[in-house]
């Protein structure tokens, strides 16, 4: 892709499109702050354009009747209803903007508990690598082949139940992740899908995906809050596979 | 007497510190290490294959034994031995370390009572113990030989163990060393290298040496005077500016410390740029350690050692001459505010040459910056440094909220004071109730540092995230700090050359009030992902779509203000309408980052990185490059280069949408910020913008250039050449001593019957 087209089309993260079905396509948050961002945007442009076309000062021009005068506080100018005009509609707008981020926020704020999940995940992050923990009674999948070596018969070696900058899971599942941190302050973000959580030390905090949202693929996981030396290679790929 | 007291309780305070200093504890820190003669022997054939992985050293594992210089006979050192580096590069930790290291003259012994380092029984070596497993680094004793003449040959071995599974993956080196008795006759080797700070320290004193002797020389040869007369003469040039309590002249050095803050966090931005030209492997230009400390220095340098500075350089100059006053209301207090700045900023680079500045993001968040894995001591200079910088700022939010309270001329009540000075006044106002809070703050996190207390210590039980709290408790309102003075500027700035009054002047009164007062209930948008309270969260939501309101009145009334106009378009007014632009960009994207789902994804990610650098350069550093070109001629009494301040307008303007415009795309592709390197798929995007960021930084040599030329060649000012209103342009350019020879008095339009 041309450098032009680079800055002029960009990806959404996938769970953008789609909230959870509550709020996609034009009426949803990203299309409702991109149209307004260019709306606003435009209307000082184009004032200011229109100013500097028809307000310049020309040589002869007599001075305006209340043109400033040295040492003198100049007059009050103003104009009630406009100045509340342009005080309410901002007002409407953010109040706008605000309400369709609502149920976006409804959707990833609410988590759902441990036994409404298909899958609960411990997330341990370290200085500098991603530890992903399945609950006990797991059992991997045959068609997980992502994560982990494997001996000379394909038989994987590493625990399946633990395994380390690699995460597989399942497509159409509501995933749980309980995220914790054994030093320091990291950050859980899964980049395509959008997904973003502080993992703080002494505080489980949580996000889920439910994974019938995205496209089965690889998956990028970074860390985003700064953690030290490696924190820029402090990455793990998530798979979501298909399962039968 | 008083004087005299004072000495020896600083110089009680200085051995105290001292004290404190050298009884700081330095930390040292490592199943049961080789203990029987077989291994031992092995180990010394066929080196550290006791986990049997790996027959082969590997490279980049680095041991590291450290020696003295050479050795008395029978005298006792401490020797210690580390190892980083190398594919398993983690910190101390359950089994991730063992070594093993052999004198051939001379005895090894552990410390007393060391748990980490054993002595095998009838061996000469020393390796670690159980407990020493988990450490990366040890300490142990060495008895010199009876001869001094000499040599005794080290070998050391380190493990790089991975603490997991077993001994797979596990790495190790080796290091050979030869230490030299005092009096060894020693072979002439070539020099040792010298580390880069050394370097730059010596490069700079040859260039200052050089510099001075060409300068002191050619006034001795040409004027024909004696060394001492030349060097009484610079004295003389310098003495008043470091004894001044004139509020214009610590203004001018305020403004140009600020400026040279700027220069030196610019390069920093540009080294940053040059690392993310492409991506980059750990050392291939900054290793990720210095760019962490590159991108630590260059925003804490650019908020508080160059937008403040800078910011408060004008007010000190512009306030008093505004309000009609002579002087600051406490003009020694306010040479003592400008004498920490530069002091601070020194101590927070002297981190460069102690191995590594600051590398905890100007944040600074903890647990991180309190813990052992930030760089040491960069990080405590850092922290020292800050204290100095908010003490700085405290005292000058006093002296500011008392000269303008207190000092205005007849005539000069309070709304009618130029915007300038009403923004000052708000600045200072928020300045006074935030910075002692971070300065506190700071204070808990020297001491965590440095005494061992436990404010940050998540281990003890700490609140994790108490330090976001404080932090941004006072971050938020810093940039409102950095913000509303260039409203002040533009408005002064766009009423000027519109030739007319502002619009709604009482309504950008409250704007900027309403602003100041928001931006205390705001400050947890910038914890939206961090763990805190969700509904704490979402009222600062609310609370920060709602500052969209007083700024886009502000916008509105300057446009207002414009229109039906008679504009004149000299430098400062483009640069005015440059940053009106700028700034609603970096206003528009605040928005975006204030609703949480978009921030979420958005958040410490490049789409940020973007929005605060649209709406700090380009919002407050471009209205105060425009307030040095309107107000260079009340300072200097020379006006400055028209064509030259448009060429500078026109390349600043698209060069730095040329750099920070993309961030925005590279931001919503998903690249986090502080990040040494990038996702290849990037690089074309990354390029584009290393490239704008250094084509901006070198157009602000148009900048320098002009001022220099000006100051010598511009045309007179006389007192008001830009038909300004306000009481600064009554007096002559540049101002006499005192300001004012006669306190002037405002009048009012109105009643002259306008």
């Amino acid at each position: 892709m041309s450098l032009i087209e680079d800055l002029i089309f960009f990806d959404n993260p996938s769970l953008w499109n789609d909230f959870g079905g509550t709020s996609s396509g034009l009426g949803g948050i990203v299309w409702q702050m991109f149209i307004w961002s260019v709306i606003v945007g435009l209307l000082v442009i184009i004032w200011l354009a229109y100013i500097l076309v028809y307000y310049r000062h020309n040589d002869g021009d007599p001075d305006p009747k209340d043109v400033l005068k040295l040492g003198v506080f100049p007059k009050e100018r103003g104009n009630t209803m406009i100045e509340l005009a342009w005080t309410i509609a901002p007002l409407l707008l953010v109040t706008w903007l605000t309400i369709i981020s609502l149920a976006p926020l409804n959707y990833l704020w609410d988590v759902p508990d441990e036994n409404e999940t298909d899958l609960t995940i411990e997330v341990i992050a370290s200085q500098w690598q991603w530890e992903f923990v399945m609950p006990s009674n797991y059992i991997m999948p045959a068609e997980f082949t992502k994560c982990g070596s494997f001996d000379s018969n394909g038989t994987q070696l590493q625990n399946e139940h633990v395994t380390y900058n690699c995460l597989e899971i399942p497509h159409n599942s509501i995933v749980r992740f309980n995220i914790n941190s054994l030093d320091v302050l990291h950050a859980f973000y899964i980049v395509e899908i959008g997904i973003k959580q502080d993992v703080v030390p002494n505080l489980q905090t949580l996000a889920w995906l439910d994974t019938s949202t995205v496209t089965p693929g690889e998956y990028n996981i970074y860390c985003a809050e700064m953690c030290g030396k490696s924190h820029s290679v402090m990455l793990a790929k998530l798979y979501i596979t298909e399962v039968a | 007497m008083i004087t005299n007291n004072l000495r020896k309780l600083s110089i009680g305070f200085l051995v105290a510190i001292l004290i404190a200093i050298s009884a700081f504890p330095t930390a040292n820190s490592l199943p049961t290490g080789i203990t029987d003669e077989n291994t031992t022997n092995a180990v010394i054939a066929n080196g550290c294959n006791c986990h049997n992985t790996n027959t082969e050293a590997t490279a980049s594992v680095i041991v590291n034994l450290t020696l003295p210089e050479n050795f008395t006979s029978g005298e006792t050192y401490t020797l210690t031995l580390n190892i980083s580096g190398g594919p398993n590069d983690l910190i101390d930790g359950d089994n991730r370390g063992g070594f093993f290291v052999m004198a051939s003259d001379g005895e090894l012994s552990p410390i007393a009572n060391d748990t980490h380092v054993q002595r095998p029984f009838g061996l000469t070596h020393l390796t670690h113990t159980a407990e020493g497993n988990d450490y990366r680094e040890w300490n142990f004793e060495w008895t010199a030989p009876d001869k001094q003449d000499i040599s005794v040959e080290f070998v050391a071995y380190g493990n790089s163990v991975n603490g997991a599974d077993g001994s797979q993956n596990d790495y190790w080196n080796k290091q050979a060393t030869t230490l030299y008795g005092v009096d060894a006759v020693v072979e002439v080797e070539a020099h040792e290298d010298l580390s880069g700070p050394q370097k730059l320290i010596y490069a700079f004193a040859i260039i200052t040496v050089t510099l001075g002797v060409v300068v002191i020389g050619n006034q001795m040869v040409t004027k024909d005077q004696a060394f001492e007369d030349v060097l009484k003469g610079y004295w003389k040039a310098i003495y008043p500016w470091l004894t001044t309590t004139d509020h214009k002249y610590v203004g001018i050095m305020y403004i140009c410390t600020g400026f040279g803050w700027f220069f030196v966090g610019g390069i920093l931005g540009l080294l940053i740029r040059w690392q993310l030209m492409e991506p980059r492997i750990d050392g291939d230009f900054l290793t990720y350690e210095e760019y962490n400390s590159t991108f630590t220095m260059h925003g804490t340098t650019m908020i508080f050692m160059a937008a403040m500075p800078i910011i408060f350089g004008f007010a000190n100059y512009l306030i008093p001459l505004q309000i009609g006053a002579r002087d600051l209301a406490f003009p020694r207090l306010n040479a003592l505010s400008y004498w920490l700045l530069p002091t601070g900023g020194i101590v927070i680079y002297m981190g460069y040459f102690t191995g590594g500045a600051g590398d905890v993001g100007w944040t600074g968040y903890t647990p991180y910056s309190s813990g052992d894995s930030a760089t040491t001591p960069g990080t405590d200079f850092w922290v020292a440094g800050q204290i100095m910088l908010g003490a700085s700022s405290t005292l000058t939010a006093i002296n500011f909220l008392v000269t303008i309270l207190r000092m205005r001329a007849p005539g000069v009540t309070m709304m009618k004071l130029p915007l300038f000075a009403w923004s000052i006044l708000i600045t200072v106002f928020l300045l006074l109730l935030s910075i002692p809070v971070f300065t506190v703050a700071i204070i808990l996190l020297m001491a965590d540092r440095t005494f061992g207390t436990l404010y940050f210590n998540v281990d003890a039980g700490a609140d994790p995230i108490l330090w976001q709290h404080l932090f941004w408790y006072f971050g938020h309102p810093e940039v409102y700090i950095v913000i509303l003075p260039a409203f002040g500027v533009l408005s002064e700035i766009i009423t000027t050359f519109s030739r007319r009054p502002i619009f709604g002047y009482t309504s950008m009164v409250y704007a900027m009030a309403t602003i100041g007062i928001i931006s205390f209930i705001v400050y947890g948008h910038h914890m939206f992902t961090s763990g805190a309270d969700p509904l704490f969260r979402f009222i600062v939501m609310l609370t920060t779509m709602l500052v969209a309101v007083p700024t886009g009145i502000k916008i509105f009334n300057w446009l207002a203000t414009m229109t039906g106009g008679s504009i004149v378009l000299k430098t400062p007014m483009i640069f005015a309408l440059g940053t009106i632009i700028t700034f609603t960009i970096g206003g528009i994207t605040g928005i975006v980052l204030a609703s949480i789902p978009m921030d979420i994804a958005l958040h410490d990610g490049y789409f940020v990185v973007a929005h605060f650098h649209y709406v700090l350069v380009g919002g407050t550093l471009f209205s105060f490059i425009g307030g040095v070109y309107y107000w260079f001629p009340k300072m200097t009494g020379k006006m400055m280069d028209e064509k030259l301040g448009l060429l500078h307008f026109a390349t600043t303007f698209i060069f730095f949408n040329a750099a920070f415009y993309p961030m925005h795309n590279v931001g919503l592709a998903g690249m986090p910020r502080r990040y040494a390197t990038y996702d290849a798929s990037l690089t074309e995007l990354n390029e584009f913008i290393s490239i704008g960021a250094m084509l901006f930084g070198i157009v602000q040599l148009i900048f320098v250039y002009n001022v220099l030329y000006s100051y010598k060649n511009g045309e007179e000012a006389g007192n008001d050449p830009w038909n300004g209103w306000s009481l600064e342009w009554t007096t002559s350019s540049p101002p006499p001593h005192n300001s004012f020879t006669k306190i002037p008095t405002l009048k009012v339009a109105e009643e002259e019957g306008q």
